[in-house]
């Protein structure tokens, strides 16, 4: 039998080497006729300019939405959309929303019961009853 | 009607400056696994404990948020926390003297690291979830991790005892982000009664990446 060697296709490690921000843009969409895009008008005088300067590594676009609720909507690397709707909220409610969109990453939610999660094989090895001390009968 | 304009400006009114000036500064207490080696924060409520880098070019140590070095209070005004003051260092064991080049020389480790003094065993490249949201992090910050209790590889194990001594490893996890679980909605309700309550969690999870995970064999030439 010819002996062939083992693709080995690398997997992505983010933060190992590098870190790299999984939200890549943020949108906000506010209103200058309704009442509930209040906080949002405030944010965006406000405290969005040294948002924005804190993180250049995220793009920022700032549009009115004539006749909507005001809304947040992050775009993550791996192509998905987190949208919030931040109706009626006042700036710095607003700024915790912002902030939880940016440390997200773009996964959809789901429950893990497992804390870590590794793709490198076992240090110790597979047991194997053939190896070892042995049991004693 | 005045209420109603005097409202939004008092909201606006109060720069993100009185926030960091207004903070009282906490003291680290020794429970604490990690520490963190970042600066201080712009939007955080908690002041953090910031180890000087040791590393000969600090352009390598500085996270993502180097860019808010020129817009944040120079850190002199705050006030200076002395560090606790360092156990004198207990001699390694024999045992730990000679089989620790061993253990180094293997090609795959393992660490089994305690925050807030729960276990997780870990290889580098492993990605944690933390069962709580940790305060005054954020993503790209790198923690050093001190509190092991079992070092090992395929051969060798490094127990501690209780903990491995902090000189002979170090691990180092960046902060990924914060992750939250689906929202679960819990139902309360009696028998042979109507009314039912709501209560909704959706609980947020701090994520790390186990970045680095050295064995210095130099602590034993050290001591």
């Amino acid at each position: 039998m010819t002996i062939k060697a083992l693709q080995a296709v690398s997997v992505g490690r983010n933060g190992v080497g590098a870190f790299v921000l999984q939200c890549k843009k943020m949108d906000f969409h506010y209103c200058d006729w309704a009442g509930s895009s209040r906080g949002m008008n405030g944010f965006i005088k406000s405290l969005l300019p040294k948002f924005a300067a804190a993180h250049p590594q995220v793009e920022f676009t700032v549009s009115p939405r004539p006749s909507k609720h005001p809304v947040i909507i992050a775009h993550y690397i791996n192509g998905r959309e987190k949208a919030v709707c931040v109706r009626n909220m006042e700036p710095y409610d607003i700024l915790k929303k912002a902030e939880l969109l940016r440390d997200a990453s773009g996964e959809k939610l789901r429950r893990v019961t497992k804390p870590v999660q590794s793709v490198n094989e076992s240090v110790r090895g597979i047991w194997s009853p053939y190896h070892g001390n042995g049991m004693r009968v | 009607m005045s209420r109603a304009l005097l409202r939004p400006a008092l909201e606006l009114r109060a720069p993100i400056t009185r926030l960091l000036q207004s903070i009282r500064p906490k003291t680290v207490t020794p429970l604490l696994g990690a520490t963190a080696t970042i600066s201080v924060r712009f939007f955080n409520q908690t002041t953090q404990h910031v180890e000087q880098p040791t590393h000969p070019n600090p352009a390598v140590v500085a996270n993502a948020t180097s860019s808010l070095a020129s817009q944040r209070p120079p850190l002199s005004t705050q006030p200076q926390h002395q560090p606790p003051p360092t156990p004198p260092s207990t001699p390694l064991s024999e045992s730990v003297r000679a089989l620790l080049p061993a253990l180094a020389a293997q090609p795959g480790h393992y660490i089994t690291i305690h925050i807030h003094g729960v276990p997780y065993l870990v290889t580098e490249g492993d990605s944690v979830r933390l069962p709580f949201k940790m305060p005054g992090v954020e993503p790209g910050d790198v923690l050093r991790l001190n509190r092991a209790t079992v070092l090992g590889s395929r051969d060798f194990t490094l127990k501690g005892a209780p903990y491995v001594d902090e000189r002979l490893f170090e691990c180092r996890a960046v902060v990924m982000g914060t992750e939250s679980e689906p929202m679960r909605v819990k139902i309360k309700k009696k028998r042979r009664c109507r009314r039912t309550k709501t209560v909704k969690s959706k609980h947020r999870f701090t994520m790390l990446r186990i970045s680095e995970l050295k064995i210095r064999t130099e602590a034993v030439n050290e001591s």
